[in-house]
C-alpha cells in the first residue's frame, strides 16, 4: 500500500512538473522555435512567396549576400557606427544627468518625470513627431531665431540625417538609462564620499576614483541594453527617415523587413536575417565574457 | 557656503530650463494637433488662435478610435495575463526541481532572449496564419504568451531562488500541494516582481509596432494605436494637422498611466533592468 503511493507520488510529481511546464515551452515553441527552424529552411531556397514550392538553392544566399550585397554592407556599416556612437553617447549623457538629479535638488521628482517620458512613447510615434518637427518646426524655428541650424536639411543629408535619427534615439532613450544610474548612485555609501571629501579629492578625483567604479554594475547593464537595442533599430528609422536621402539610412533590420516584405525576397531575406541571429549571438558572447572576467576582478 | 547656494540656484533652474526643452518637441505636437492645416503651415511655433477639437472629431470617427483602444487594451491584457500565468508556474516549478530535464528546459525557455525578432518574424507570421493567429485581436494576444514568456521566466526563476523552500513544505504539511500550493502561497509572494513584469510588458505590447504591423494591418477593424497612427499618416502625409493629432491621440494614454503610477513605473522598470 505505501510502496504503491510512492510509485504514484512519483508519477504524480513528474505529471505536475509536466503541468507547470507544458504551456511555457508550448508557447515559446511556436513564438520561437519552429520559427527559427523555418528560417533556416527558407534560408536554404530561392522563393518569391508566390510558387508554392520554394526553389533549393543551398547556400547560394548567403554567398551573395557576404560578397556581393553592397545593400547590405552599406547596412551593416550604418549599424556598426549607429551602435557605437548610440552606446557611448547615451551612456555618457546619462551618467552625467543622473550626477546632477542625484544631488538631490527641490524639483528633482519632476526632473526625472520629465527626462523618462519619452521612454514610454512607441518609438514609431516618436520618429513621427520629430518628422514633423524637422520638416515643418524647424523652419518656424529658423524664421524667428534666425539660427542656420535650423535651416540645415536635416532629413535630407546623408550625414545629417543619420545625426538626426541618432538624436531622437537618445532623445527617446535617456530617460531609461538615467534612471538605471540614478538607481546605481543611490547605491553608492555615503560615507565613502564623504571620507573623499574629507581626504581632499575635488568632485573630478571623487567622480573618477569613487563613483565611477562604483556604477560598474549599473554601466553593465545599461551597456549591455544599449547594445542590443542599438542592434535592432528599426522602428524610428522607418517613420523618420523611411531610409532615405537616396537609401542611406537602412539599418540591418530594416534592410531584411525591405528585403522580405517589399521586394519579396523570402528566401534571400530570411539569409540575411539569420546573419543579423549569428552576429548578435557572437557579440552577446564576446560581451558575457568581457564582463563575466571583469566581474571575477572585482 | 553661500557661492554653493547660488550655484545650486543656478543648476536648478538650468535644469528646469534644459527638461522644458527636452519635453519642447511633446509640446509642439499637441499645440499643432489644435490648428487648422493652414496655421500649421505658416507658423509651428505660435499658439492655436482658437482652441477647436476639430481636428480630435475627425481623426476620432476617421480612425475609429473607441474600437482602437479596445484592440489595445484586449491584446496588452490578454497577453499580461497569459505571460504572467504561464511563466510564473513554469518558473516555479523549473527552479524548484534539481533535475537535468530542468535545467535544460530553463535553457530552452530562456535562450530566446538571444534571437532578434528580425530573424524570425517572416516564418512568424507565416505560422500564425497557418495557426489561424492572425488578423484577429486575440490572437496576437495570445502569441504575445510566447514572446514574452523568456524574459518572465527569467526574472521569476531568480527571484524564486530566493524564496527559502521551507515555505513549500509547511504548506504541503498542510495538505496543499500542486496548483493550491502555488496560488496561495507562492504566487502572492511574487506580488512585487510580478508588478515590475507587468510594467515592462504593458509598456511593450501597449506600443509595440513591428508584430502588430504583421499581424493585424490586414483590416481596420483590428489594427491597434500605434499602427494606425502609422498607417493614417501613410494616407496623409501632408495633412501634419491630422497627422500631429493622431500621434497625440495615440500618446496620450501612456503618457496619463505614467503621471498617475510614475514611481511604480520607474521602480519597476529599475527592477526589471536588474535582474533581466
Amino acid at each position: 500500500m505505501l510502496k504503491k503511493r510512492g510509485t504514484r507520488g512519483d508519477k504524480g510529481s513528474k505529471l505536475e512538473f509536466g503541468l507547470f511546464t507544458l504551456p511555457v515551452i508550448l508557447c515559446i515553441t511556436i513564438a520561437f522555435y519552429i520559427p527559427f527552424l523555418m528560417t533556416i529552411r527558407y534560408s536554404l531556397t530561392k522563393w518569391n512567396g508566390i510558387s508554392k514550392h520554394p526553389k533549393f538553392v543551398g547556400l547560394d544566399n548567403f554567398k551573395q549576400i557576404l560578397l556581393g550585397d553592397a545593400n547590405f554592407a552599406h547596412a551593416a556599416w550604418f549599424t556598426v557606427k549607429y551602435a557605437i556612437l548610440y552606446i557611448v553617447l547615451v551612456n555618457v549623457l546619462a551618467i552625467l544627468l543622473a550626477l546632477v538629479l542625484d544631488m538631490k535638488l527641490k524639483s528633482s521628482a519632476w526632473l526625472r518625470a520629465a527626462f523618462f517620458i519619452p521612454y514610454i512613447l512607441s518609438l514609431v510615434i516618436v520618429g513621427f513627431i520629430w518628422k514633423f518637427i524637422f520638416m515643418q518646426g524647424f523652419e518656424s524655428l529658423g524664421h524667428s531665431t534666425g539660427w542656420g541650424i535650423f535651416q540645415l536639411s536635416w532629413l535630407g543629408e546623408e550625414g545629417l540625417a543619420f545625426v538626426s535619427i541618432l538624436a531622437v534615439s537618445i532623445w527617446q532613450s535617456i530617460g531609461f538609462y538615467m534612471v538605471i544610474y540614478i538607481a546605481g548612485l543611490q547605491s553608492v555609501p555615503e560615507d565613502l564620499k564623504e571620507a573623499a571629501i574629507v581626504d581632499g579629492a575635488g568632485p573630478i578625483r571623487r567622480f573618477f576614483s569613487i563613483i565611477l567604479p562604483m556604477l560598474a554594475p549599473s554601466i553593465t547593464i545599461s551597456v549591455f541594453m544599449a547594445l542590443t537595442n542599438s542592434i535592432k533599430v528599426f522602428d524610428v528609422i522607418l517613420s523618420l527617415t523611411g531610409g532615405g536621402p537616396g537609401g542611406t539610412t537602412y539599418s540591418i533590420a530594416y534592410d531584411i523587413y525591405r528585403d522580405t516584405f517589399q521586394n519579396n525576397l523570402y528566401g534571400y531575406g530570411t539569409a540575411k536575417a539569420l546573419i543579423l541571429f549569428v552576429a548578435v549571438l557572437i557579440i552577446t558572447i564576446i560581451q558575457l565574457s568581457i564582463f563575466k572576467r571583469r566581474e571575477v576582478e572585482a | 557656503m553661500q557661492r554653493s547656494r547660488t550655484g545650486r540656484i543656478l543648476l536648478e533652474a538650468g535644469m528646469i530650463v534644459l527638461s522644458l526643452l527636452f519635453l519642447y518637441p511633446l509640446f509642439l505636437a499637441i499645440n499643432n494637433s489644435f490648428k487648422s492645416f493652414a496655421e500649421v503651415m505658416t507658423d509651428v511655433i505660435a499658439l492655436p488662435k482658437q482652441l477647436s477639437l476639430d481636428n480630435y472629431v475627425y481623426v476620432w470617427k476617421f480612425i475609429d478610435y473607441p474600437r482602437l483602444f479596445l484592440n489595445n487594451t484586449i491584446i496588452t491584457v490578454v497577453g499580461l495575463a497569459g505571460i504572467v500565468l504561464i511563466s510564473s508556474i513554469a518558473a516555479y516549478k523549473l527552479a524548484r526541481t534539481k533535475s537535468k530535464w530542468s535545467s535544460v528546459i530553463y535553457m530552452l525557455c530562456i535562450m530566446p532572449m538571444l534571437i532578434p525578432f528580425q530573424s524570425i518574424m517572416l516564418t512568424v507570421l507565416r505560422l500564425a496564419k497557418d495557426l489561424n493567429l492572425a488578423d484577429s485581436t486575440w490572437g496576437l494576444g495570445l502569441l504575445y504568451w510566447g514572446f514574452g514568456a523568456p524574459l518572465a521566466v527569467f526574472i521569476y526563476h531568480g527571484f524564486v531562488k530566493g524564496i527559502p523552500v521551507e515555505i513549500d513544505e509547511s504548506a504541503k504539511i498542510d495538505g496543499a500541494s500542486g496548483f493550491r500550493l502555488f496560488f496561495s502561497v507562492i504566487f502572492p509572494l511574487l506580488k512585487s516582481v510580478t508588478a515590475t513584469i507587468v510594467i515592462i510588458d504593458v509598456m511593450w505590447i501597449w506600443n509595440d509596432f513591428l508584430l502588430p504591423l504583421l499581424m493585424v494591418n490586414g483590416s481596420p477593424s483590428t489594427k491597434t494605436l500605434t499602427l494606425a497612427a502609422y498607417t493614417f499618416v501613410g494616407q496623409y502625409t501632408s495633412d501634419w494637422q491630422y497627422a500631429m493629432t493622431a500621434m497625440v491621440m495615440a500618446v496620450l494614454p501612456s503618457i496619463i498611466v505614467f503621471i498617475f503610477l510614475q514611481k511604480y513605473i520607474v521602480k519597476g522598470v529599475v527592477a526589471g533592468a536588474v535582474k533581466g
